[in-house]
């Protein structure tokens, strides 16, 4: 039997794949040797069955619809359960999982039960000749790890939206320096297409070969998705289901500019300073990383990142923010992003359009006397 | 009521940090090391359950080379009430894996009824050890926990874990059990001076890693590097003032001052 990839597909809210979940798909597919080397994904949950006939329909994938009641509400435990004797009767290369908060809580154990290897939280990979090398961050992003798996099976977590970097809008503030040049490390694995081409009819229009085949394979019907149940078996955990966000401030969302405020802001006493300088603005606001909310210099209402808002305004001024993932993942999308930071090697100089490597708290009064400078000198000329 | 956390030593992710000889380690400047700022939550709420539930007993574990004890007296100075170093010597930094099966046969029959680790280690990012731990020693397991309370009685805890956007979700499990903690679910305190004198002194239980059943290694690291920087990217140059004003002309010329 052919070696083979599995995805752990799951379903968002409005009961259709998850977005993070066609990601995963088209990352399964780019780690195939061949194109004959197939792709099953496995959907857990409950009613479950539009979304895995939805994926059902992507070329190239066999899916797997997990039915349960236990699998009613998401737990590590229960999708352990469901999915070890299922996985461990199968010969797989690589199990792809997606690093959000539920992948990353149920996939290292699971990796434990099959003996498999775990590598998790990666952003990209080249293909060598013994398999692919994944890419990930370590140490808030200031390194780069490249680490293989030593083990007949993998269980690998892809950083949700790490492949779509390429895609983010550049900045305006200089069209020149955006041509063929604004990208990042690693971006060996781009998957833009893969992407659209769900949205696709399915007329040829993909390039590669094998998937024409198996669309013309199609008109024999749509490609049915296989259901299993699996037996209720009792469970230590109880999900006492979903809470809500805590309250939301208004003003990220439309702010134009947001300065915001990480770790090497040094004080809550600082923040004052960044105030000042949002106040030159006209439609400006605070925003802070996640160091901040927990150290209470700030609200939680006010986090930028992966856990917190995610916002995309005109100009982001990050402000003593080391750039980690979690935090890039809520602002990625700005149109301009300018970094201050003393540390040269902070991750977010990689993002950032502009970069100012100074003290922040002996740069932001300069920074303020300058805006303040330029914004009279406008006022004299529009007189 | 018995409770583990589990700690580790990682770099000041602040300093500057270099690539070691081999490709596959790091060094920092300096040689600033610290205890994972996820797990002194970890330790913090560990202290407060004991508050609240007198006779706790609070034990730290580390597993890592000799510099690593001092993570165990910081631990021991804030207030744990015993530390335990499994000694893994060698600068080369273990895999989550290797650290859950070590850890799993030291604690397995110590009988915690709770275990608390951070929700990941600042410098290798894996967010692993926790969940691979529970699942080595078969107990319910969230990661991620943002608020957690153990009803009067002891038998369980009710956790809410942090999700996408700030949505929680919220589980009831029977102790014992394992969290992994995220950042902000307290605030870590200072160490106490009463234990910092004692914290000096206190003998710590050292295993050595190599007395244990070698655990497994199922991935390798290849390379560590430094990322190109982005080409995009426009340093600005000159003296601080100089940078200011060329900040405020961009911000100008784009309309938004």
């Amino acid at each position: 039997m052919n070696a083979e990839i599995v995805v752990i597909a799951e379903v968002a809210a409005e009961g259709r794949p998850a977005p993070v979940s066609l990601e995963l798909i088209a990352f399964a597919k780019s780690l195939r040797r061949n194109a004959a080397e197939p792709i099953r994904v496995f959907l857990p949950g409950r009613g479950i069955g539009a979304a895995a006939a939805e994926l059902a329909r992507l070329p190239g994938v066999a899916v797997t619809g997990i039915e349960g009641e236990s699998l009613a509400s998401y737990s590590a435990e229960a999708w352990k359960e469901a999915l070890a004797p299922l996985l461990a009767a199968r010969k797989t290369r690589f199990i792809c999982v997606s690093h959000n908060a539920n992948g990353a809580d149920f996939a290292p154990g699971l990796a434990v039960r099959l003996g498999a290897a775990c590598i998790t939280a990666v952003e990209a990979f080249r293909i060598e000749a013994e398999g692919p090398i994944f890419s990930r961050s370590i140490l808030k992003g200031k390194l780069q790890m490249e680490i293989v798996p030593e083990a007949e099976t993998a269980v690998v977590t892809l950083l949700p939206g790490a492949f779509r970097r390429g895609d983010a809008p550049s900045s305006p503030m200089d069209k020149a320096r955006k041509d063929g040049t604004n990208t990042t490390q690693n971006e060996t694995v781009l998957l833009p297409e893969e992407f659209r081409r769900k949205a696709i009819p399915p007329t040829g229009v993909t390039t590669l070969k094998e998937e024409k085949s198996e669309v013309q394979g199609d008109r024999a019907g749509p490609p049915a998705a296989e259901m299993i149940s699996v037996p209720d078996i009792p469970l230590k955990t109880r999900p006492l289901g979903l809470l809500p966000a805590p309250d939301e401030a208004a003003d990220l969302a439309a702010a134009e500019v947001i300065v915001s405020a990480g770790r090497g802001i040094g004080g809550e006493e600082n923040i004052e300073l960044l105030r000042r300088l949002a106040s030159h603005f006209s439609r400006a606001a605070i925003g802070a990383s996640r160091a901040v909310c927990d150290a209470g210099w700030l609200p939680c209402r006010y986090q930028i990142g992966q856990t917190g808002k995610t916002v995309s305004p005109r100009l982001y001024i990050a402000c003593g923010i080391s750039g980690a993932l979690q935090h890039l993942a809520g602002m990625r999308g700005s149109q301009c992003i300018v970094a201050v930071n003393r540390d040269p090697q902070a991750a977010i100089f990689r993002v950032a359009d502009v970069a100012v490597v100074e003290e922040l708290v002996s740069f932001l009064p300069l920074l303020i006397a300058a805006c303040r400078k330029h914004r009279e000198g406008a006022a004299e000329a529009g007189r | 009521m018995k409770i583990l956390v589990c700690i580790k030593q990682v770099p000041d992710a602040e300093a500057p940090i270099r690539i070691g000889a081999d490709g596959r380690s790091f060094a920092v400047t300096g040689g600033a090391w610290r205890m994972n700022r996820f797990d002194e939550f970890a330790v913090e709420e560990a202290l407060q359950i004991r508050e609240a539930f007198p006779g706790t007993v609070v034990e730290a574990l580390s597993v890592g080379p000799a510099r690593a004890a001092a993570v165990l007296r910081r631990a021991l100075s804030l207030g744990a009430d015993e530390a335990i170093h499994i000694l893994r010597e060698g600068e080369e930094e273990p895999l989550p894996g290797e650290v859950a099966a070590l850890i799993a046969a030291v604690v397995r029959d110590r009988g915690y009824d709770l275990i608390l680790a951070g929700v990941m280690a600042e410098d290798d990012m894996q967010a692993q050890t926790g969940p691979m731990l529970a699942e080595r020693l078969g107990l319910p397991c969230a990661t991620a926990v943002v608020a957690e309370t153990i009803p009067p009685n002891g038998m369980t805890i009710r956790v809410e874990r942090e999700l996408e956007g700030g949505l929680r979700e919220a589980l009831e499990m029977p102790l014992p059990a394992l969290l992994s903690l995220q950042s902000g679910i307290n605030r870590p305190r200072y160490p106490a001076l009463s234990h910092v004198l004692r914290a000096r002194t206190q003998p710590l239980m050292t295993v050595r890693a190599g007395d244990l059943p070698a655990p497994p290694r199922r991935e390798r690291v290849v390379l560590l590097f430094l990322p190109a920087p982005a080409a995009k990217t426009l340093f600005l140059t000159g003296t601080p003032a100089e940078k200011a004003e060329r900040l405020a002309e961009l911000f100008r010329e784009k309309a938004l001052l």
